[in-house]
């Protein structure tokens, strides 16, 4: 199904009517083609069916179309929620983390669920930034622990003073760090889908 | 009288009765398209919805399978997306419909 444009008779109109449409596309560009393309047609049907059943008896074009839109309402807010129920539906079908990141920002405010799904995600670029870190300096980032006392992962030195001796990872500080990053990716991942299935 | 927080409870009590509104009259099993069902809903009940706020509403219902939609091309060229109530929405809304009356014999009996 292709998107067909609304023919208009005044060149105002169909001024105003492109301009509507620029700002739909530009509020769900973030979804991928086949529901932008189903948002646009729909909106666009709408717009058209209200055109054609709600003749302008001797109204101006311009004025019809303008309480159209005004009816319909400003598409950067009422398109809002649509938009990101639907990044949340692709970002946990597709496993990329750009998505699921993007999906997650756009329904922080929708529950505390969400914020903790962000903090989780959060976590998870703290095991990769750890990896980065303990490249760059390998004696001061580990996991140091010493029971009731050192619990500590990340970085540690304070006025020369390192805890290497409590570090217990090694060489296997990195290879860890990896399995949790990838670890956490499923989980968060999984658990997003399985709110996402158990909400219908 | 305190207008604004009236205001803000007529609005909030709209919101939450949109998807009881659109289910109910889904429920004879006709098709409508989302102009169409906006102007029953106005024909109806003299409740003016944000039109737009429709959308997002019929989604949330798809998703759920209370409804199904399907695009029909149109001699215009610009297709119509029909919706129909599912058999879960049927049942949903009959549930729904016992709530609400309960809900206003006690409020009535207030």
């Amino acid at each position: 199904m292709k998107f067909k444009e609304i023919a208009f008779r005044e060149s105002n109109s169909k001024r105003i009517y492109r301009d509507y449409i620029a700002r739909i596309q530009q509020a769900i560009k973030t979804l991928n083609a086949a529901n932008q393309q189903e948002i646009l047609l729909e909106i666009n049907s709408h717009i058209y069916e209200s055109l054609m059943s709600n003749p302008d008896s001797g109204r101006e074009e311009v004025a019809h179309l303008l309480d159209i839109l005004e009816k319909l309402g400003q598409p950067e807010v009422f398109l809002k929620p649509l938009v990101a129920e639907k990044k949340l539906d692709e970002a946990t079908r597709t496993f990329n983390p750009f998505q699921v990141i993007k999906a997650l920002v756009l329904n922080i405010g929708n529950g505390i669920s969400y914020i903790i799904f962000a903090v989780l995600y959060l976590l998870l670029f703290g095991f990769l930034f750890l990896i980065g870190a303990k490249l760059i300096d390998p004696e001061n980032v580990g996991f140091f622990y010493r029971a009731n006392d050192i619990f500590i992962l990340g970085y540690y030195r304070s006025y020369g003073v390192t805890h290497l001796e409590y570090e217990k990872l090694g060489n296997w500080f990195i290879p860890v760090m990896l399995v949790l990053t990838v670890l956490f990716y499923f989980m968060i991942t999984l658990l997003l889908r399985l709110k996402r299935t158990l909400k219908s | 009288m305190n207008e604004d927080f009236t205001t803000k409870w007529i609005s909030q009590l709209k919101k939450g009765t949109l998807s009881f509104l659109v289910l109910s009259i889904l429920k004879d099993g006709k098709e409508y398209y989302g102009y169409d069902l906006i102007n029953e809903i106005k024909k109806r009940t003299q409740i003016d919805i944000a039109e737009g706020t429709l959308y997002p509403l019929m989604n949330r219902l798809k998703k759920e399978e209370l409804v199904a939609s399907k695009w029909v091309e149109q001699e215009s060229g610009i297709p119509r997306k029909y919706y129909t109530i599912s058999t879960l929405g049927l049942h949903t809304v009959n549930e729904m419909k016992t709530y609400w009356d309960s809900l206003n014999t006690t409020i009535n009996a207030i």
